[in-house]
């Protein structure tokens, strides 16, 4: 805004500005003497103190034309192109020029002899204060009025209220006169009128926050507290409400985030139950087959970018979905019949053979991919979220994971329980030889079972591409969780893997902001083996034999 | 492998265990080898870095040793034995330190770091070297009692037991990568300047370490080729191959393998104390789940279930790592991961099956499957 040359023909353009934006409550007021404000100006620190503490206060009730005036003034003082010759100031174009315009007059005249006024820190925070006010009471855009506001917002209490209150009531742009409201109501919290004061707290105390609590607790210093017993009664009543609000919001958040963690957890543990259960293999690589989902997920971005036309690009995510699951599939499939097909009598064997098969895929991943961190674009229906209670916000990204962890698990128990190949599985896991008896062809169901488990764990690297970060190493970080979710859950049970993953990630995040994230571990790991001792099975175990 | 009855893992038909080191010509043939190779350390004093690696080397022998004496007798497959090395190479890491302050009066890093003005309280008595070695050994025999009985008593075995002892040496790993702990946090421990007096660097102490530490390797073989040849290794097999039926003609399963997980575990914190002063650092990335598993990789690849089998995987993919690692980097995890599948898919006895091909004389070949 007051940066560039041609500053003075935008002092006319900010008159005509603040007109169209102005209620005509702003022509309110006297008019400003401006020879002597800047006579002031040119003054001793005590004496340009005064005068803009005068304007900052005046701004509430000047004419937006003196306000306008004002704000060019000081922020020509504050860059230091204000340069005092004899009783009148000159403002320069830029720093150091050899012509300056009378600040009152608007004539022409040569700076030689002149001398720039020094701000002292108290009178320059004065000054960034008055000039921000003014741009926000004048600003002709947003962005101008916002940068005004955010000026103000820094020292709020030599905020006069009067100003804020205008600056809201001519506000037209809906988010900042949001903010102005919030930053109104924070400056009545210092205001000197008693009762506006409480009706303030009270309104603050409406609408919980972690940022409201320590507004409110920052006024137990006000020396009223201890003075004024409506003030002390009101204040803590509004404390004591905000603070519970505060910590069920953020008890709700830590549920949220809990969910979300175990969504992922579920995705990426039921592909190893199922596969754990129906033929006896760990499998370490399922780590890698979420990284194989969100590496395919960053293919189908990259694709969209170059063939589609920019407008699908939002649909990159949706189109990842049976892509990620393919890709995961084919490549477990390809596993499956090259390697682990030998190793089903070998189940430890079949163990260090995954491992070795991780070690290859992220080797391989590093080699051609690199192992930087992937950056997806974000589309809308991922990014922010809305805010529901206190400081719980409702972020899209983990709905997302929530909702496609949802979306699998149905869809995983309608394969195994409603179609043909979920009947062989069930039945192969039960009673491998019985089942060989009766016709199934094993070998095809653990083939297809295996390319199932691990197309689950590649829909888990859709979900959480929007969530976590995406390397080569990502795998890692799940996987010691999804085996003991297997482990809890019980071997070839869906809904002991669902429950099993809602407990783990909902302890894991419950105990975290208690005693940190290594004592969640250790605590859930030794209530894992505590609960084996109970029941060696898990939670829900299929009986069977093999 | 044998019939497709054969659920083991991969663990060649029981062989009739003979009553001395005779039994076992290869295993008789390596401890000749690892003492032969002590004294040579000691009369040809090679430069330091070799005698360096061939004790290091040692020390992963002792710890595949310890390994292949619970999955390669017992069927345990512990995923988690880097914890039970770590605890072994973190107390002699501490003992270090201590006996270090206490002789130079210099405090260790870590105390600078954390910004102590002396060692927390845990550290005490650490400068005694018997009183360090029994903590290692004692600490170490009390986490596997304490895991074993739990796992054991609900019989948790086959895969359940080896990731859930992953979990355990992962939850450690986060545990020591905190810097609270005293110990180091992700930093590790390092910077030992003196054991048991002399200054480390020292020709004598490097090859006094190694030689110690092949003479702990050899006395490891002996020992445990006593105890599998014994009736107690007997019923380690069969506990292996079929632990119901054992149960059944009424022996008690849990207790000898308790016992057992307790005695290797006790072997793989030795490895660990051996190993640290020889490397001169210790950090929490000895407890990363992958090196858990690469000991079980060398034990695979050497031979699972013949404790000459576990030396000679440790050492060659150990000496294979040295080299290449330094020589090309990139290519060293996609060696490592074709020589397990190679091995997991074609050899099921590791090396010594190359060796049972041609090598040997037929009267050295194993006995024939199991009936």
């Amino acid at each position: 805004m007051a940066e560039g040359p041609g500053r003075f023909g935008l002092v006319a353009l900010l008159l005509w500005a603040a007109s169209l934006v102005a209620s005509p409550a702003l022509a309110a007021g006297a008019p400003l003497d401006r020879g002597a404000f800047t006579t002031a100006l040119c003054g001793d620190g005590a004496v340009q103190g005064t005068a803009v503490e005068g304007i900052l206060h005046a701004s509430a009730e000047a004419e937006s034309g003196d306000v306008a005036w004002a704000g060019t003034v000081l922020r020509a003082l504050l860059e230091r192109r204000l340069t005092c010759l004899g009783g009148s100031a000159l403002l320069l174009d830029r720093a150091g020029a050899a012509d300056g315009r009378d600040a009152a007059t608007g004539a022409v005249r040569p700076v030689a002899g002149g001398r720039a006024p020094v701000l002292g820190l108290r009178q320059r925070a004065l000054a960034e204060t008055a000039s921000g006010a003014a741009s926000l009471l004048t600003g002709s855009g947003v962005a101008a009025r916002r940068a005004g506001l955010a000026t103000l917002e820094r020292r709020i209490t030599s905020v006069p209220e009067a100003l804020l209150l205008r600056a809201a009531s001519a506000e037209t742009d809906p988010g900042l006169k949001v903010s102005l409201a919030a930053l109104a109501q924070s400056a009545a919290l210092s205001s000197a009128d008693p009762a506006r004061r409480l009706g303030a707290i009270r309104a603050v105390s409406e609408s919980p926050s972690g940022a409201a609590f320590s507004r409110l607790s920052a006024l137990k210093a006000d020396p009223a507290y201890g003075s004024d017993p409506a003030f002390r009664g009101t204040l803590d009543a509004a404390l004591a409400r905000v603070a519970r609000a505060v910590s069920i919001g953020d008890g709700l958040a830590v549920l949220y985030n809990g969910l979300s963690f175990a969504s992922i957890l579920f995705m990426a543990a039921a592909g190893l139950a199922i596969i754990f259960g129906l033929m006896g293999v760990i499998n370490l690589a399922q780590g890698e087959f979420i990284m194989i989902g969100a590496y395919a997920t960053y293919g189908v971005q990259e694709a969209f970018r170059r063939l589609a036309p920019p407008a699908w690009l939002d649909a990159y995510l949706l189109a990842a979905i049976p892509v990620a699951f393919l890709a995961a599939a084919g490549v477990g499939i390809a596993i499956e019949a090259l390697i682990l097909r030998h190793l089903y009598r070998r189940p430890l064997m079949s163990l260090l053979a995954t491992w070795a098969v991780s070690l290859l895929l992220i080797n391989g991943v590093r080699v051609a991919v690199g192992s930087q961190n992937l950056q997806f674009a974000m589309p809308p229906y991922v990014s922010g979220g809305v805010p529901l209670y206190a400081d719980f916000v409702v972020t899209w990204n983990r709905l997302f994971a929530i909702a496609f962890a949802a979306v699998t698990l149905v869809l995983t128990l309608v394969i195994l329980k409603r179609t043909p190949l979920g009947l062989d599985i069930r039945a192969v896991t039960q009673n491998r030889d019985m089942a060989a008896c009766l016709g199934i062809r094993t070998r095809r169901v653990d083939r297809l079972a295996f390319g199932f488990g691990s197309g689950l764990a590649g829909l888990a690297g859709v979900a959480l591409c929007p969530i976590y970060s995406v390397n080569p190493g990502m795998g890692a970080t799940f996987i010691v969780d999804s085996f003991m979710v297997v482990v809890l859950g019980g071997v070839g049970t869906v809904v002991g893997t669902l429950v099993a993953a809602l407990g783990i990630g909902g302890a894991n995040v419950l105990i975290e902001p208690l005693y940190g994230a290594v004592a969640a571990k250790v605590i859930v790991l030794a209530g894992i083996i505590l609960f084996l001792q109970r029941r060696p099975e898990g939670l829900f175990a299929v009986r069977r034999r093999r | 492998m044998s019939g497709a009855l054969d659920l083991s893992p991969g663990v060649p038909a029981a062989r009739r265990p003979g009553p001395s080191l005779g039994g076992d010509p290869l295993l008789a043939g390596l401890v000749g080898l690892v003492l032969a190779t002590a004294l040579a350390l000691v009369l040809l004093q090679p430069a330091p870095y070799l005698v360096n690696l061939v004790g290091q080397l040692a020390a992963f022998a002792i710890l595949a040793v310890s390994l292949d004496l619970v999955w390669g007798y017992l069927g345990i497959l512990s995923l988690g034995h880097g914890l039970f090395f770590a605890i072994g190479g973190y107390v002699c890491a501490m003992h270090l330190l201590a006996h270090a302050y206490a002789v130079t009066g210099t405090p260790p890093d870590l105390m600078q770091f954390m910004g102590w003005k002396s060692l927390p309280v845990y550290w005490t008595g650490l400068t005694s070297a018997p009183y360090a070695l029994a903590l290692a050994l004692g600490l170490t025999a009390a986490v596997a009692f304490v895991f074993g009985l739990a796992s054991f008593r609900s019989r948790v075995n086959g895969v359940y037991f080896s990731i859930i002892s992953q979990a355990l040496v992962y939850v450690a790993m986060l545990l020591m990568f905190r810097n609270d702990t005293g110990l180091g946090g992700n930093n590790g421990m390092t910077g030992f300047s003196r054991l048991f007096g002399w200054p480390m660097g020292a020709p004598g102490v490097v090859t006094g370490l190694a030689v110690a530490t092949l003479l702990c390797l050899a006395a490891v073989l002996v020992g445990a080729r006593v105890l599998v040849a014994s009736p107690l290794g007997r019923r380690m097999l069969a506990c292996r191959d079929d632990e119901a039926r054992l149960r059944t003609l009424g022996y008690g399963t849990t207790r000898l393998k308790l016992g057992i997980w307790c005695l290797s575990a006790v072997i793989a914190a030795l490895a660990g104390l051996l190993y640290v002063p020889q490397v001169g650092i210790i950090n929490p990335r000895v407890l990363s789940p992958d090196l858990s598993i690469e000991i079980a990789v060398w034990v695979a690849i050497g031979g699972l279930g013949r404790l000459g089998g576990a030396v000679i995987g440790a050492v060659a993919v150990n000496a294979l790592k040295f080299w290449l690692s330094a020589a090309m980097p990139e290519a060293w995890p996609f060696i490592l991961s074709g020589l397990v599948l190679v091995v997991v898919l074609g050899l099921p006895n590791g090396l010594l099956d190359l060796a049972a091909l041609r090598l040997k004389p037929t009267w050295l070949r194993r006995a024939g499957s199991r009936p």
